[in-house]
């Protein structure tokens, strides 16, 4: 019988650390000892899990490693020590814009141990770490709602003002990030200021999935620009980080014919995740897609030919790009986690 | 008088019947969970659809359309017009129930202009739904849009 890493060794490229290209060797080099990456993807019997491996992708671990349940979106702790996930029947599709809704809220140390679940089904939704782990912020349709962790006492509620899913705690506390309906327009990034609910657009047209760097200043996030005359005029979604306050924006990757989303940022902001897909979501209801690596000093970068994308960005960067394997929203830790192999 | 003109006759006497027996009947779009759902229900007129609905295959969301109130059934909507949202507009409301958004429904198969609809309604959309909001209506009016619960075909 095949083993999980086996199976997942089928569609799982570590490293790419013997790459022919002699960038993305070097990158993978750079990044190998970078603390742990955790992400969903499917593992044996064809379920979701949780997985663990290092930034250049060798070190691959199945944290989960359940065939009665899929669990995937894993999130570490600031301090690296846990992880929340989110875990659901065996079967159930995780949607690529409301797996925060889905299934059980999961706490388990960073290594996948004493996993324990939080709440029932669809329980403290889109949960989201405070700043030194004791609390969580979940979204609701009555408002944003602090818990505590241990107890799960709700400590705190203020309105969401728009904001339906994807809320995401800043590093400092001070900020929420998430998709809002703002000015009449459904997938609009908002920053919202956690002390007096105040909430600002980042982005206008057609983004998702943010995620916060870890100066709390700026955000990644994914974007379809208006305007693209590729895919029947749909275009393409790429990766963009803006700032907080929306001021700045800047692309970071983008390639014609790919869809990129689960950006994360690595703790120390020099280095970017991210997914690409064919298919516009990020492809959960599948498996996910490409998970790639890149510096964030090399943005904005271009990956393939993309002549449409080059038009618009003229002084982009072909950069190297490390894919260390298939899977869907990925996470970064600096923290070193359990035995490593 | 003549088979010819016994059978024209015929005819004209039938006309009347024969025309209300393929036409529609009225229907008030009544049954029981229009009238108890809801704070607010109303019989309205869909004054028009102010752009094209989006296909569901890659998101869900509400489309909020607006309304013309022609009667008042329970509760106060407190204004002749009316900004309601539907969720997932595409759907007959018969099918339109999902994982995420549950209590809703009616027999309303499509949605066109100038056709009546009596609804369930509750105030205001974000106190009732989470989700993407289409809402074409949002610079031209702050009036608070309301969450169709049930949506009944009228017809007059």
């Amino acid at each position: 019988m095949l083993t999980i890493l086996t199976v997942l060794s089928l569609v799982w490229i570590p490293g790419q650390a013997e790459s022919p290209d002699p960038q993305v060797a070097a990158l993978a080099e750079e990044i190998a000892s970078k603390g742990w990456i955790a992400f969903s993807a499917r593992g044996e019997g064809d379920t979701w899990d949780v997985f663990l491996c290092r930034p250049d992708g060798t070190g691959l671990r199945n944290l989960t490693a359940t065939r009665e349940f899929e669990e995937a979106a894993p999130r570490f702790s600031p301090d690296g020590s846990k992880l929340l996930f989110r875990r659901m029947e065996k079967g159930e599709v995780i949607d690529h814009d409301k797996w925060g809704f889905q299934g059980r809220l999961m706490v388990a140390n960073a290594d996948g141990s004493n996993a324990k679940p939080l709440g029932e089904d669809g329980a403290l939704p889109w949960a989201s770490w405070s700043t030194d782990g004791g609390r969580i912020a979940c979204l609701t349709v009555k408002g944003i709602e602090i818990h505590n962790l241990a107890t799960l006492e709700r400590v705190r509620q203020m309105p969401r003002n728009g904001i339906y899913q994807q809320l995401f705690w800043s590093p400092d506390g001070r900020w929420f990030c998430g998709v809002a309906n703002h000015q009449g327009e459904l997938w609009t990034v908002v920053r919202m200021n956690a002390t007096n609910g105040e909430v600002n657009p980042v982005r206008e047209y057609q983004n998702c999935t943010p995620d916060w760097c870890p100066d709390s200043n700026y955000m990644i996030l994914s974007s379809r620009p208006a305007g693209q005359p590729a895919n029947d005029g749909y275009g393409y979604t790429q990766l963009w980080l803006v700032s907080g306050d929306g001021a700045e924006q800047r692309l970071v990757y983008g390639e014609d014919g790919y869809h990129i989303y689960g950006g994360c940022v690595s703790p120390d902001a020099r280095y970017v995740l991210f997914t690409k897909t064919r298919g516009d979501g990020g492809e959960s209801e599948k498996g996910g897609g490409p998970i790639g690596v890149m510096r964030m000093a090399d943005a904005p970068n271009i990956g393939g030919e993309s002549p449409d994308l080059r038009k618009v960005h003229p002084d982009a960067n072909t950069a190297p790009v490390l894919y260390i394997g298939q899977g869907w929203e990925p996470h970064w830790t600096y923290a070193e986690i359990g035995s490593a192999p | 008088m003549s088979w010819s003109l016994r059978f024209l006759a015929c005819v004209c006497c039938a006309a009347p019947f024969l025309y209300l027996g393929c036409g529609e009947q009225p229907d008030p779009g009544l049954d029981d969970q229009v009238t108890t759902r809801g704070r607010i229900e109303v019989t309205a007129e869909l004054l028009e659809i102010p752009g094209e609905f989006p296909p569901n295959k890659l998101y869900d969301y509400a489309y909020v359309l607006k309304y013309r109130v022609l009667e008042v059934h329970r509760g106060d909507p407190g204004a002749d017009i009316l900004y309601i949202g539907h969720y997932n507009p595409l759907k007959p409301r018969q099918a339109v129930v999902d994982k995420r958004v549950k209590d809703i429904g009616g027999n309303l198969r499509r949605y066109r202009a100038g056709d009546c609809h009596r609804m369930a309604l509750e105030v205001p959309i974000d106190d009732f739904y989470m989700g993407g909001i289409i809402n074409e209506y949002h610079a031209e009016t702050d009036a608070p849009v309301y969450w169709a619960v049930w949506t009944n075909r009228v017809v007059r």
